[in-house]
């Protein structure tokens, strides 16, 4: 499997193509190959079943008309009186002229007849007639102890077709034949008299099986019903064993075919029964039958290696396609990665590649955005925090204190310059905070009470304060020194214009998941055109009211999201309402830090 | 990295389909190669006469060239004593540069040059029946006929009266080819077991029938000590039958011969010749193309392969396996 795990695009596709065209080649080759080779195979046996059957025919025509012959001899009269005679010597000239007569009727019937070899009458009295006139038999040799005499005997009438062999009854001949004998009875059919022996000339069964063409190897040869070989084009070879037929096979058979199980040699054979005893069979190579299967082999091969070749070519250009612009957005890709966020990746095909690009580019936009962005807050934060810082260590205010605890020490009023310094006091020490930008509401309290009873010390008559915080928000968190601004404004803006004491409340609690805080006064209050600009970013800090304000909104944004902030309520001679809006975070989670 | 293995991987591809290719192209080229007829030459010792042994041959080399597809084309002197014309023949054969040359030598020593020419020019030599005092013959396909004396030494010895001592003769063909040296060989070593039976002389008939008829004519007139004939071939056995026949001691000389004839097979069954010891040239035919064939394939062949004989009597000359020997069907 290892081998399978590419890496590359390009790679699994080529190899999976590859596989593809591998797999159909073969598939489409072993399937029209197998098909291809079984019609050949049919056609041939058919052609093989064909052919024998005329084999058959024509064998069949031979013994029929052997058969025949015999039927014309054996109603012969001359014949039966011939056989018939006991003891008789065959030497009267009445019956020489008998033997002579029957030798002319056998000798007509087969004159005109290339098949038949001879037809002879042997009589159980000792006399013989041949179709030929002038018979020397074979001295050395016993007629009653050839095989075709002693099984026509045994066959009592019937008749005998004898397996392929040589005649050598006649002196000096010894030629091949097949032969036809049957007994002769007597003219009541009580006792046998004699054999009738019809041979038949071998060579014309030989010439007719040599001129069937089965194939470049194949051949046909013949069993009797015994098993011996009849006709066999290499009977040689098989009698030296070199060669060896199924017969037991095709004689278990009677017609049909079957197929041996030889490997490269295996062999069809395709019999028919003669009905007389013969078997033909046909034999064929099954490697033979299917000649051009090394051909259509090699074609299925050739054209197996071409699709895969073609395959691959293209499998390796469309991945090279494929993969060209995803290796150029990977490219494009890893120069964003080293830092570069102006590279825009070009947009090419495919269309799914393209969109990819395309998302990619906005991608990369969008974070370009969001670092300058993270940029630009961060400087405003560090701003804003320098401003918060100002506002706390107000030098103005710090002057004004001092400057008051020195005309109050002045006055020997030491109870009131006990109290001031020790809320000064107070108050920068609850704005330490060990550096910490959010502290408790709690902290943030403290420090506005600090601050008020300083300014009330001052202002005397002048100012009122009122803190009514509901005290379940004191452990919520809020960003330090975020009520001083407004109180500072309250005071120098509102109540200071005011004639008469002027009354700050602070009031605080949480609704809907925030906090909020509120810090109210009498004072002047607001135009509407200056309650509208009051939020709005001043050009210069310098700018008269207010400039605390707006750092203590853009704070809040800042810390808390845009959904915090200052809303500013103001009636002009009547007051001005200030309402912060803060998220409500518990001490605890403030470790993580809000502020990155 | 993955650039690296990409293209590992491609050049594994690459790999695969060029060993395809190579492996098909080799196939391609290994079928062309068994699909082309091979071209045979084979030379006889005696062609074009009517001698059933040669025929029964040639049938066998035929038979064997149309099942293995090869072109064969059957060459040889008319007469086995022209061993000059067999080695002009074999001359040109090479310059027509078959694959194979299939030989039966009219003579042992010879026809051995002509056997390294044959070697030279890359042509695969193969031996049949008679073969050369060489080894450049990659297989030698025949009787063993040193056996087949043997048997027909031990035939007369069964023949002869054991109780008397007794002279032979042998009847010779043609000096100096293989087959009749190891056939004598062959009867000389049985009979050196024997303390009887003595090998009074030894005729060549130049396998020549009417030679043979006349030596063994004079001899048995000259030497009436003579027993028994042992004739090496067939014109010498037919010939030496004759002779015995028509000085009336049928039965008397016992004669012992070698392949068959229809001339043999009367002489069989007329009781002159007692024994003949028949080859089986058909085998010799077949298997020396086979084996040729194999030879060109490149198959490794035996250097020697024995198509073995068989002893033929009037008992048995008419069975079934022994008709075909003894009346070969040749094709007209």
């Amino acid at each position: 499997m290892e081998l399978f795990k590419f890496k590359s695009i390009q790679t699994n596709i080529a190899a999976a193509s590859a596989c593809l065209i591998l797999l159909t080649a073969i598939l489409l080759g072993v399937i029209s190959y197998q098909l291809s080779a079984s019609s050949v195979r049919e056609t041939a046996q058919d052609y093989t079943a064909e052919l024998i059957r005329q084999v058959n025919a024509n064998i069949q025509t031979y013994i029929t008309s052997m058969e025949n012959i015999s039927m014309l001899a054996l109603s012969n009269e001359d014949v039966r009186e011939l056989v018939s005679e006991a003891g008789n010597d065959g030497t009267s000239s009445e019956e020489l002229a008998r033997e002579q007569r029957i030798s002319a009727y056998f000798h007509s019937i087969i004159a005109s007849r290339r098949d038949i070899a001879s037809i002879n009458v042997i009589g159980y009295n000792g006399r013989f007639v041949s179709d030929r006139e002038h018979v020397e038999l074979n001295p050395s040799i016993r007629l009653a102890e050839q095989p075709w005499y002693t099984s026509a005997q045994e066959a009592s009438g019937r008749i005998v077709v004898s397996s392929s062999h040589v005649q050598h009854m006649f002196k000096d001949e010894y030629d091949w034949v097949v032969s036809l004998s049957r007994e002769l009875w007597s003219k009541d059919q009580t006792e046998p008299r004699g054999v009738l022996l019809v041979d038949l000339n071998f060579s014309v069964i030989n010439d007719t099986l040599n001129n069937i063409d089965l194939s470049k190897r194949g051949y046909i040869f013949i069993v009797d019903e015994d098993g011996n070989i009849v006709y066999h084009p290499q009977q040689q070879l098989i009698y030296s064993n070199l060669k060896s037929e199924k017969i037991d096979e095709v004689l278990a058979k009677g017609s049909g075919s079957f197929m041996t199980d030889e490997g490269k040699t295996s062999r069809i054979y395709t019999i028919q029964d003669t009905g007389f005893g013969w078997k033909i069979v046909g034999v064929s190579y099954v490697n033979e039958l299917i000649g051009n299967k090394r051909e259509m082999q090699l074609s299925m091969v050739a054209a197996g290696i071409f699709c895969l070749i073609v395959g691959l070519l293209l499998a390796v250009f469309v991945s090279r396609n494929l993969s060209r612009p995803i290796k150029q957005l990977q490219e494009h890709m890893k120069k964003v990665e080293k830092g570069s966020f102006n590279i825009r990746v070009p947009i090419g095909n495919p269309r799914e590649i393209a969109s990819l690009a395309r998302t990619f580019n906005l991608m990369v936009v969008k974070i370009e955005e969001l670092m300058s962005q993270v940029v630009r807050e961060q400087e405003i934060k560090r701003k804003s925090e320098l401003t918060a810082l100002q506002a706390q260590i107000n030098p103005h205010f710090l002057y004004n204190t001092l400057d008051s605890i020195i005309w109050m020490a002045e006055g020997k009023k030491t109870d009131e310059v006990v109290l001031m310094t020790s809320a000064l006091a107070r108050l920068f020490r609850s704005s330490i905070s060990r550096g910490q930008e959010l502290v408790s509401i709690r902290t943030e309290i403290e420090h506005v009470a600090n601050y008020l009873t300083i300014q009330k010390i001052r202002y005397k008559d002048k100012l009122d304060f009122h803190i009514d915080i509901d005290p379940d928000i004191y452990m919520y968190r809020t960003l330090k020194v975020l009520l001083q601004p407004l109180l500072e404004n309250a005071i120098y803006h509102g109540i200071k214009n005011r004639i008469g004491t002027g009354t700050i409340q602070v009031t605080g609690g949480k609704r809907d998941g925030y906090i909020w805080l509120e810090v109210s006064d009498n004072g002047v209050g607001m135009e509407a055109e200056a309650l509208r600009t009051i939020l709005e970013p001043r050009r210069s800090d310098r700018e008269s009211k207010g400039v605390g304000v707006v750092n203590v909104h853009e704070r809040i944004q800042l810390y808390f999201g845009k959904d915090y902030g200052l809303t500013y309520k103001s009636v002009p001679d009547e007051g001005t309402i200030v309402t912060v809006r803060i998220a409500a975070i518990e001490g605890d989670e403030l470790a993580g830090g809000v502020g990155a | 990295m993955s650039e690296y293995r990409r293209r590992s991987a491609s050049i594994a591809i690459a790999a695969v389909l060029i060993v395809i290719a190579v492996v098909g192209i080799y196939k391609w080229a290994a079928t062309q190669r068994t699909e082309k007829p091979v071209n045979i030459i084979v030379t006889v010792k005696a062609k074009g006469q009517m001698i059933d042994f040669w025929k029964v041959l040639t049938t066998g080399i035929e038979d064997a060239a149309r099942e293995f597809d090869a072109n064969v084309s059957i060459i040889g002197p008319p007469t086995e004593r022209e061993i000059d014309l067999q080695i002009k023949q074999l001359e040109q054969a090479i310059r027509e540069k078959p694959d194979a040359i299939v030989m039966a030598a009219t003579d042992y020593n010879r026809l051995v040059p002509l056997a390294k020419q044959i070697k030279k020019a890359g042509i695969k030599l193969i031996t049949v029946d008679s073969g050369i005092n060489s080894s450049d013959s990659l297989s030698f396909i025949a009787t063993d006929n040193i056996a087949a004396g043997q048997k027909a030494a031990e035939q007369m010895a069964k023949l002869l009266p054991d109780t008397d001592a007794a002279q032979i003769a042998i009847v010779s063909f043609v000096y100096g080819t293989s087959s009749q040296m190891e056939r004598e060989q062959g009867v000389r070593q049985w009979l050196e077991g024997n303390t009887q039976i003595k090998v009074a002389s030894t005729l060549y008939s130049e396998g020549l029938l009417d030679k043979a008829y006349e030596l063994t004519k004079e001899l048995l007139t000259a030497n009436p000590g003579i027993k028994g004939i042992v004739g090496l071939n067939e014109p010498s056995t037919v010939g030496a039958g004759r002779a015995i026949d028509e000085l009336g001691l049928s039965g008397k000389v016992k004669l012992v011969g070698f392949d068959s004839s229809v001339d043999e097979v009367k002489l069989i069954e007329g009781g002159v010749l007692q024994a003949t010891i028949v080859q089986k040239p058909y085998n010799m035919g077949y298997l020396s193309v086979k084996t040729a064939i194999e030879a060109v394939r490149g198959k490794k062949v035996p250097k020697l392969i024995d198509t073995e004989s068989v002893i033929i009597n009037k008992d048995n000359m008419y069975t079934e396996q022994n008709q075909k020997l003894l009346f070969p069907f040749v094709g007209e």
